[in-house]
């Protein structure tokens, strides 16, 4: 017996009778029946087993002690009535919450946290970790700490803007098709029916290899771009100027300035092969956030108070702003999270295939085919971008979550 | 009827907490009551004074974001507080039966009535599938249902609302409970279908010689129903009497305020001699889309500065007339006329002066108002879109009108509609309607949603508005008190007709067109003895629906109608 085994008995034992005489039911089962399962791994895989478990403990209560204080120190620092809700937040969210703000840190302040750049050769291939590589060097002899880091910066960029694109559209699509209804609301909704009954995987590799190769120039992508914000911005103006010829001269006007802009925008942020990317993601999610939101808006359309602001004479872009929008923010902010995380696999999975984003940038997706052929010499080198994409899924899983449960009203 | 005098049901000093701003508060704040076997007991009160609290609790069973913090409730010798969550469970259905307010909402709208009727017997081991059939029958007759034995094989949907409301009352006797807790089941109903479930729930408790507590708000009704009454506010007993007692001889100030509610009245003004109607519906007709006639050949006007009452059962056409006048219906023949110009049938096509002059205010407040915008949009809107009042002034037209509708306008201001009770929210929603400074006003069962003292004050309140910014009113209701005391005119409506209109004090003074008779002879009235001598006149088969049907076509007020 050594005094690692005498420490973790007594202190399981000592836990599981304090949580008996303190009527503490399921910490009490918790902590006993571990005692009981203890026994036999002691006995079939002898200390290593047991030391194995206690530093999983120690993970899961430093994990959720993270958790407390950070949810601790948002609402600390959040206004009151933001904090208010976020007092409501389980640890699982507050975890949520972490691991998405350092990944946004890691994303922003990468070339500063980096210590190498992402294309920088520093080594031989494949080298083994030391001082200066925490983890080692990939197929070419690049930092793989830096790239990984990186790779935060570029994947979750590319997510995020193609899940607002595939918002925007879809969202105001929804929106105006529950509140005017009719034939606007059938074309809208066959439209969005043909597009998601092709499989999403086959027709982003479809549209990627269209537009992918000699075509992925910055005047096509200048083209699309401007198409794809005339488009969401024509439904702005629809709602807007209603039947007011006027307000469609003004309302064109604006939106040609408008989009132009944001296709200049986007070009300088992203280079032409991601904008592809990034319009087809859009185009493939956009249909799923327009039924969400048709079925979400069509229960508030209903309502008396809908039915006073028509009977007042508002505009439709005033119900959609003012009256709908608040009462389904909710479920859409829900599924805006669960929705970047598709679109966040969708490209890690494209990059995966060669199809995502180009090299040398770097990104997690094509950081765990490079490295595939590691897996196969025992190494865990590939599994560390692959393990980025888990922790951040499951993370924002948990946040959503929360949401969802709050936005349902459920209880318990 | 011999009644056993056993205690069944013994409640002490109990006290239920609600969670509400992560604290818990007391809802009911130590009530005790005695419910001897075979004994009906009415619990009355305004809505928020924890009738329905107690009614669960009665069942050992405290609603989500409740507790039993306090006090003990004894069932038949058994404790319920302590008791655990099996045994509590085993009781209801068997022993204890809930009625609710909504069988409409109550009722699985995929299973059959029987089918749900027999799973209790068939759940506690009872009685055999058939037998329990056979026996829901039996219940279904006494409860004098339409088809007896074929009712049961229809889905919940495809029975009426006063039938489904007897339903439930004969699911809730199919294990021959010993208390049956009754939330509000008549509330929902029209005036004349109300009658018959009156009846059947006063006769079947009696044949069985089942205990009952009857929650409501209608003092009337609870009158007819109970033995013993007890006034609650607040969380409070206020006082308990048997029932002639309680009617005879209040003792308590509120309760006197309960029982005189219905003394508002307004005084009756007449039409002007000449001049042009305000609002003129002229020969309408109207349904919906591919649906039979909803209204037919619907005339009358309504004058400023009046208030016209449209009376009727549900599915009359009040409602449809009200969305034919607004311009969400345009009917299919006939016009709406303004001051003596047509309105424009369909709302899309008024003009922003049309729009104002006729505003809208909703039964239910609690959807007629954005849960997401402040008290001071919802008001301000209205003002800011037609007036194009800004900044300052607009702040000031708000206040003036939170003035107006007698709610502190600082207190108000910054407020979300679900901060608010029924009755604030319903004079939000009547803010919401002057802001736009309209000649005229439709109130779709303003007050029927509302407590008698809440809904007082709302009538108050409007009659006062009309005197003051010379508003005229369509008022549609079912409920005759409500026209006694506000209307001028009174149009009464039938199967999308109007059957019979006129000046109020016409339409009260006899002869009545056969159908204004039935609906006024209806009504329920204090008198503990009302429905004995109304059931003794008319004959037990002779209420309700059946009552309607037999009007007879060749009465001399129907044909001059």
């Amino acid at each position: 017996m050594n005094v690692f085994v005498i420490i973790y008995y007594t202190l399981l034992l000592g836990g599981s009778c304090l949580a008996a005489f303190y009527n503490k039911r399921s910490a009490f089962l918790l902590l006993f029946s571990l005692t009981l399962v203890s026994f036999i791994l002691g006995i079939v895989g002898g200390v290593g087993a047991l030391r194995i478990v206690a530093i999983c403990a120690g993970l899961l209560a430093l994990s959720a002690m993270v958790s407390y204080a950070f949810r601790e120190f948002l609402v600390a620092i959040a206004p009151t009535n933001l904090a208010k809700e976020l007092r409501t937040a389980p640890l699982t969210a507050g975890f949520g919450m972490f691991i998405i703000f350092t990944y946004a840190i890691a994303g922003i302040f990468a070339p500063w946290i980096a210590p190498f750049g992402e294309a920088q050769i520093i080594s031989s291939a494949f080298a083994p970790p030391d001082e200066t590589m925490l983890l080692g060097a990939d197929q070419l002899g690049r930092d793989m700490f830096s790239r990984v880091i990186f790779g935060a910066r570029n994947t979750v960029a590319l997510a995020l803007a193609g899940t607002v694109m595939a918002f925007l559209l879809g969202a105001l699509a929804g929106l105006l098709a529950a509140t005017t209804g009719g034939w606007f609301d059938q074309i809208l909704a066959r439209t969005s029916d043909v597009i998601m009954s092709i499989p999403s995987l086959i027709f982003a590799l479809l549209m990627l290899s269209i537009f992918g190769g000699e075509l992925a120039n910055n005047t096509t992508s200048f083209v699309l771009l401007t198409i794809f914000a005339g488009v969401t911005g024509l439904l702005v103006v629809t709602a807007v100027s209603e039947r007011s010829l006027l307000g469609w001269i003004i309302g064109l006007a604006v939106l040609a300035g408008v989009s132009t802009s944001f296709a200049l925008g986007m070009l300088v942020i992203f280079n032409p092969s991601e904008i592809i990317l990034v319009l087809v993601v859009a185009v493939i999610y956009s249909p799923r956030v327009f039924r969400l939101t048709r079925a979400v808006a069509g229960n508030v359309v209903v309502m008396d108070y809908i039915e006073a602001a028509k009977l007042r004479g508002e505009r439709t872009w005033y119900l959609i702003r003012r009256e709908i929008l608040p009462n389904s923010t909710a479920p859409l902010v829900a599924e805006f999270g669960l929705e970047f995380c598709f679109v966040f696999l969708l490209i890690a999975g494209l990059s995966f295939l060669g199809l995502g984003i180009q090299p040398p940038t770097a990104d997690w997706g094509s950081m765990v085919r490079e490295n595939a052929t590691l897996i196969s010499f025992g190494d865990v080198t590939p599994l560390i971008p692959a393990g980025a994409i888990a922790l951040l899924t499951v993370a924002i899983n948990f946040v959503v979550d929360w949401m969802l449960h709050r936005s349902s009203g459920l209880k318990g | 009827m011999t009644k056993n005098k056993d205690v069944l049901l013994k409640i002490r000093d109990l006290k239920i907490q609600g969670y509400s701003d992560e604290s818990w508060v007391d809802i009911i704040k130590g009530v005790d009551l005695t419910l001897h076997r075979g004994e009906v007991m009415g619990l009355i009160g305004e809505s928020g004074a924890g009738k329905s609290t107690i009614g669960a609790a009665c069942m050992g069973y405290a609603r989500d974001g409740t507790r039993i913090s306090n006090g003990s409730i004894e069932f038949d010798g058994m404790e319920l507080t302590t008791a655990t969550e099996s045994e509590r469970r085993a009781l209801r259905g068997s022993r204890i039966a809930y009625v609710a307010q909504s069988a409409a909402a109550s009722f699985n709208p995929a299973h059959k009535i029987i089918d749900q009727h027999t799973e209790a017997p068939l759940q506690y081991r009872i009685k055999k599938r058939v037998e329990a059939q056979e026996d829901a029958m039996q219940l279904y007759e006494k409860l004098r249902l339409p088809n007896p034995t074929e009712i049961g094989f229809r889905y919940p949907h495809q029975v009426s609302g006063g039938q489904l409301q007897r339903a439930m009352t004969a699911m809730a006797m199919s294990c021959r409970p010993d208390l049956i807790i009754f939330d509000e089941p008549t509330t929902a109903l029209d005036v004349t279908t109300q009658i018959e479930v009156l009846a059947a729930i006063r006769d079947i408790v009696e044949e069985y010689n089942t205990a009952a507590i009857y929650i409501t708000h209608d003092l009337a009704v609870v009158a007819q129903m109970a033995d013993t009454i007890k006034v609650l506010l607040k969380g409070e007993e206020v006082e308990e009497a048997s029932t002639k007692e309680m009617l005879d001889n209040p003792q308590e100030e509120y309760t006197k305020s309960l029982w005189a509610v219905r003394s508002f009245e307004s005084p009756q003004k007449y039409r002007p001699k000449d001049g042009v109607p305000l609002i003129s519906v002229r020969n309408v007709d109207a349904s919906y889309t591919g649906g039979d006639k909803v209204l037919d050949d619907v005339s009358f006007d309504i004058y400023e500065g009046m208030t016209v009452a449209v009376v009727g059962e549900s599915g009359s056409g009040k409602s449809t007339t009200a969305r034919c006048i607004t311009g969400l219906l345009p009917p299919s023949k006939g016009e709406i006329l303004f001051r003596g110009e047509p309105f424009p049938p369909d709302y899309r096509n008024r003009t922003k002066d049309q729009l104002r002059q006729c505003q809208m205010i909703y039964q239910m407040a609690d959807t007629a108002l954005n849960p997401k915008v402040k008290i001071s949009e919802i008001i301000g809107r209205p003002a800011a879109f037609y007036s194009g009042l800004k900044g300052a002034k607009l702040k000031n037209r708000v206040d003036e009108l939170l003035d107006l509708i007698e709610l502190e306008p600082s207190q108000y201001y910054n407020r979300y509609p679900p901060e608010l009770s029924g009755g604030q929210k319903q004079r939000i929603g009547i803010a919401r309607a002057l802001a736009a400074e309209p000649s005229f006003i439709v109130c779709d069962e303003v007050t029927s949603a509302l407590d008698q003292l809440v809904a007082e004050g709302i009538l108050r309140l409007l009659d006062r508005l009309q005197d003051e910014l010379n508003l005229a009113y369509m008022f549609i209701t079912h409920d005759l008190a409500t026209v006694r005391s506000i209307a001028d005119e009174v149009v009464v409506m039938q199967h999308g007709k109007v059957v019979e209109q006129g000046p109020k004090d016409d339409m009260f003074t006899p002869p009545h067109h056969p159908y204004t008779d039935l609906l006024l002879s209806s009504v329920p009235e204090m008198d503990p003895n009302w429905l004995t001598t109304l059931l003794e006149e008319r004959g037990i088969d002779n209420v309700g629906d059946a009552a309607a049907a037999r009007i007879d076509p060749k009465d001399k007020k129907v044909s001059t109608t």
